[in-house]
C-alpha cells in the first residue's frame, strides 16, 4: 500500500512527508516501520467501540477476516480480543495513512465474494472465508482490481494488524479483558505492580499474572 | 544570530561517548555545554512505553530520525528508519540491553591476525587491550556491572572483579546452561549492568521484564542518564540542552571549529561556541553532522580531506535461534540474556569464514517480540494464520532464543553519505546508507544459526529454529565505524587520541571511531575508549598543550 502522510514531530521540528510502507526483512514477517507520532491520542479514544475509520459494512468485512486470523475455539480470538476496534482507532489514528488501501482493499473482497459466492465476506462460511484469505496471502486471487492495495500486502497488513490488536496493552483498544495475553501465557508488563522475585523466575513460586489481580480488574471494570 | 558565551567544552550527544566526556570534564572543572536532539524522558516516560511505542512503532525513543537505506551504489536508496537508535538525554544507553563486554586482545588487531580479506577493509587499532583494560575496570565500577570474572576462559585477564553478582537466572537461562555443557561448552553469566542489588545510589532490578529497547523505570540498568549526567549536573558546571539540534559545526580560518549551529525545538537559531568540540552523536549522527558541515575549507564535509568520513559503517551481523521448551521459559522476567557462551568466539579460518561471536541467550521478553516469529517457528512462509498462529501463541511462555552478535567485517564502500534525493524538514539532505553484507558475514551467520540450534536441542528443546537477521541494518542497534581511528591520515579520521587528523580541537569519541567491529556488544568499549581519550584530552589541557 502506498501511505505517504504528513507528520507532526514530538520535537517541533516538522517532519515531511515520508514513505511508511512496512518493510519484511527478508521475508521473515520482522516488521520494522517507519516512525509515527505518539499512540496516546489514539488510546484514548479506542475505549470507544464506535467505528472512527470503518463504516458499519467495513467493520463487519475486518471483524470477519480477524476472527478466521486468530479464530475462537474453546478460548477467546480476535473478535472477542476487539482486534476490529485496534484497527478502527489505529487507522483512524496514527496507521491513517493505510486507511485507503483498507477501504479500496475490503471493497474490492467484498465485490468478488459477491460475484464469486453468494453474499459479502462476512457471511461467507468459515470454509469460504479461509479460501478467499488463503488466496489474498498468496496473491492467486482471480480478478483484482483495486489500485490502491496489492492483495498479498493487504493481508499482511490485516494480519499484523490483527496480532497487534490481540497482543498489545489493552488501552489500544484490543486485547480486551486481556484475552490475548491470557492466551499466551504472557503475565503482563508489570513494573508498576512491582515485578518478580527470583523465585517467579525459576519456577518455585507461580506468579499471578495481571488479569488475576483484583485491583486490576476492577480498575479495567470501571 | 544570537551567540553564548564561550564553554571550555561542547559535548554533541549524550550517549555512551558524551555522557563519559560530559562528567570528566565537569569534574576536570570545565564548563560544559551539552547538545541533545532528544528530549530529556525519566522514569515516567519510561513506563507509558510499551511493544508498540518500542518494538513495533519505534516512536518511544527516535520518532523524528531519518535515513535512507540501499545495498548497492547501482540502487536509488528508499526512506528507511533505524530502529534502534535512541534520540533522548542518555542516548542509547537509555535503552540499551546493558551488556557488557571486554574486547579480547586479538580483536583490536584484526589486520595483523589475518591477513588482507577480499572485499574487506579490515585494520588494526592503534591503541590495544592493555590500553583501555584500566578503563574496562572504571567503566564496570561506575556502571555496576554483574557477572562472575573468571567464568568465561576466553575472557581477556582482568584486575579486578565485577562489583555485583551475577543475576538470578530464569529457567531458560539454567536450561541453555545444561545443553551448553553438555556439548563441551562453557556456559557463564552474561556480564550486565543491570543491578542485582542496590548499587551506588541506583535501585535494584524488579525483573519486570521490557529491558532491552526499553528504558528501565527503576535505574537499575545503567545509563549516562542515571548516572554521568545527574554527577555532572552536580558539580554545576553542565549547561544540558536537550531538544537542540546541531546542524553544522562551522569551522573558522583557522581551520578549527568555531562554533555549533544549534535549532531549538521552538524553532530558535543559536551559535554554540566553545574551546572544544566533541562530537558524539553516534556513528549514523557523527558522520551526517560532518558531512553536512560543508565550508570552503573543507568542501567535502568537516575533518573530511582524506573522504574516509562515512566509510567502514558496521553493525554486527545478528544470528537468532529461537527455541521451544517443555517447560515455561519465563521468559517475560528479568533483564536480557543471563548465560552466555564464548567457545564459539575465536577465529578459525577452517570453519569457512574468519572471527566469530558470542552466543547469549535472548528471552522473549514480549508477546509481539514472539509474534513476529510465527512464520519461523512454523517453517513456512505462508498459512502463518488461523489455527496454526494461535496454537503458536499458545506456546509464548514455552518460548526462548539465543542471540549470537557476529563481527562484521569493515567495506570502504560500506557507508553513509548525503543523499541526493531527501531533505529533511529544515532542508538538509538526509543521510544515505549504503551496506551490503561481506560473504564472510553470512557464512559467519549462518554456521552461529546452527550452532544456536544445537545448543537449544541439547538444552531440551522440542523445536528449534533460525530467524534471518542479516538483512536487517534498519534493526541494528550496534552501528559501528564511520570515522575510523588510526594513525594514517589518509585512510583514517581520528588519530589514537580520537582527535580529528584535521581539525585539532574536533574530537569523535564514539562508537564511528571503531576500527573493526568485534564480535561482542560494543558499548562497554564505546565507555571505556572514552574515558581513555577525555582522561588524555584533560592530561593535554593540563600541560596546556593545544586541545
Amino acid at each position: 500500500m502506498k501511505r505517504r502522510p504528513e507528520t507532526e514531530s514530538i520535537h517541533g521540528f516538522r517532519a515531511p512527508g515520508l514513505s511508511r510502507r512496512d518493510l519484511l526483512v527478508g521475508g521473515a514477517g520482522l516488521w520494522i516501520s517507519v516512525s509515527l507520532p505518539r499512540a496516546r491520542a489514539a488510546a484514548a479514544a479506542a475505549a470507544s467501540n464506535d467505528p472512527r475509520a470503518f463504516s458499519s459494512q467495513e467493520w463487519r468485512s475486518v471483524e470477519a477476516i480477524t476472527g478466521r486470523i486468530l479464530p475462537t475455539d474453546d478460548t477467546p480470538g480476535a473478535i472477542e480480543a476487539g482486534c476490529v476496534n485496534f484497527i478502527d482507532k489505529a487507522l483512524a489514528g496514527e496507521d491513517r495513512d493505510a486507511a485507503p488501501g483498507y477501504r479500496s482493499a475490503l471493497a474490492e473482497i467484498e465485490r468478488l465474494c459477491r460475484a464469486r459466492f453468494d453474499g459479502g465476506f462476512a457471511d461467507l462460511t468459515a470454509e469460504h472465508q479461509d479460501r478467499v484469505l488463503a488466496e489474498l496471502e498468496t496473491a492467486t486471487i482471480e480478478g483484482w482490481d483495486a489500485v490502491l492495495a496489492a492483495p498479498d500486502e493487504f493481508f499482511a497488513t490485516v494480519r499484523m494488524h490483527t496480532i497487534l490488536g490481540f497482543v498489545l496493552d489493552p488501552e489500544y483498544g484490543g486485547n480486551r479483558g486481556y484475552v490475548g495475553w491470557q492466551t499466551m501465557g504472557f503475565p503482563g508488563a508489570v513494573h508498576h505492580l512491582g515485578g518478580a522475585l527470583p523465585e517467579h523466575m525459576s519456577g518455585e513460586k507461580p506468579f499471578v499474572p495481571i488479569w488475576e489481580r483484583p485491583s486490576e480488574e476492577s480498575k479495567r471494570d470501571q | 544570530m544570537p551567540s553564548e558565551p564561550h564553554h571550555d567544552v561542547c559535548v554533541i550527544g549524550t550517549g555512551a561517548a558524551g555522557g563519559v566526556w560530559i562528567d570528566a570534564c565537569t569534574r576536570a572543572g570545565l564548563d560544559v555545554i551539552a547538545l541533545e536532539r532528544g528530549p530529556l524522558l525519566g522514569p515516567a516516560d519510561f513506563m507509558r512505553h510499551d511493544e508498540l511505542t518500542n518494538t513495533h512503532r519505534h516512536d518511544g525513543f527516535a520518532p523524528d530520525w531519518r535515513n535512507t537505506l540501499r545495498e548497492d551504489t547501482s540502487e536509488v536508496a528508499t526512506p528507511s528508519h533505524s530502529a534502534s537508535l535512541a534520540q533522548c538525554v542518555g542516548g542509547g544507553t537509555a535503552h540499551w540491553g546493558a551488556v557488557c563486554w571486554r574486547m579480547r586482545e586479538d580483536e583490536f588487531r584484526v589486520l595483523s591476525s589475518e591477513g588482507p580479506v577480499d572485499g574487506a577493509n579490515l585494520a588494526d587499532w592503534p591503541i590495544g587491550y592493555e590500553d583501555l583494560a584500566p578503563y574496562y575496570d572504571r567503566a564496570e565500577r561506575r556502571l555496576g556491572v554483574a557477572g562472575r570474572a573468571g567464568s568465561n576462559p576466553f575472557e581477556p585477564p582482568r584486575a579486578s572483579s565485577y562489583p555485583n553478582p551475577a543475576h538470578p537466572p530464569r529457567r531458560a537461562t539454567l536450561a541453555l546452561e545444561r545443553g551448553a555443557e553438555k556439548l563441551g561448552q562453557h556456559p557463564f553469566p552474561t556480564p550486565l549492568a543491570v543491578n542485582p542489588r542496590p548499587y551506588d545510589g541506583r535501585g535494584m532490578c524488579l525483573n519486570a521484564g521490557q529491558c532491552s529497547t526499553f528504558g528501565c523505570p527503576t535505574q537499575a540498568k545503567a545509563s549516562t542518564l542515571s548516572i554521568h549526567i545527574p554527577a555532572a549536573r552536580l558539580t554545576g558546571r553542565l549547561d544540558l540542552r536537550p531538544r537542540t539540534r546541531v546542524v553544522e559545526l562551522a569551522a573558522g580560518k583557522d581551520g578549527r571549529v568555531r562554533a555549533a549551529r544549534t535549532i531549538d525545538a521552538e524553532g530558535h537559531e543559536r551559535e554554540v561556541r566553545a574551546r572544544t568540540f566533541v562530537l558524539a552523536a553516534g556513528s549514523l549522527g557523527s558522520a551526517h553532522l560532518l558531512l553536512s558541515s560543508r565550508s570552503a575549507r573543507f568542501p567535502n564535509g568537516l575533518a573530511n580531506g582524506s573522504g574516509q568520513v562515512g566509510r567502514n559503517l558496521m553493525f554486527h551481523i545478528l544470528s537468532y535461534a529461537g527455541f521451544e521448551l517443555p517447560e515455561p521459559s519465563m521468559g517475560a522476567f528479568g533483564p536480557v540474556g543471563m548465560v552466555s557462551v564464548d567457545d564459539l568466539h575465536p577465529s578459525r579460518a577452517s570453519r569457512g569464514f574468519i572471527r566469530g561471536a558470542i552466543v547469549s541467550e535472548a528471552p522473549e521478553p514480549g508477546p509481539l517480540w514472539a509474534a513476529y516469529k510465527a512464520h519461523e517457528y512454523l517453517g513456512s512462509e505462508t498459512g502463518a494464520w488461523g489455527k496454526p498462529l494461535k496454537d503458536f501463541l499458545r506456546r509464548y511462555a514455552y518460548l526462548g532464543s539465543l542471540i549470537s552478535t557476529g563481527e562484521d567485517l569493515p567495506q570502504h564502500g560500506n557507508r553513509i553519505d548525503l543523499d541526493p534525493d531527501h531533505v529533511d524538514d529544515l532542508g538538509i539532505a538526509l543521510p544515505r546508507i549504503t551496506h551490503r553484507s561481506h560473504p564472510n558475514d553470512l557464512a559467519l551467520a549462518r554456521y552461529f544459526e546452527e550452532q544456536m540450534k544445537e545448543i537449544a536441542l541439547a538444552a531440551g528443546a522440542v523445536r528449534a529454529y533460525g530467524f534471518d537477521f542479516s538483512r536487517a541494518k534498519g534493526g541494528s542497534g550496534h552501528i559501528m565505524g564511520t570515522c575510523r581511528m588510526g594513525s594514517d591520515p589518509a585512510t583514517s579520521v581520528v588519530g589514537r587520541d580520537c582527535r580529528s587528523h584535521e581539525v585539532p580541537n574536533l574530537y569523535v569519541p564514539d562508537g564511528s571511531c571503531f576500527p573493526t567491529s568485534s564480535g561482542y556488544n560494543p558499548t562497554l568499549t564505546i565507555f571505556a575508549n572514552a574515558d581513555r581519550a577525555a582522561a588524555q584530552f584533560l592530561a593535554r589541557r593540563k600541560r596546556r598543550e593545544t586541545t
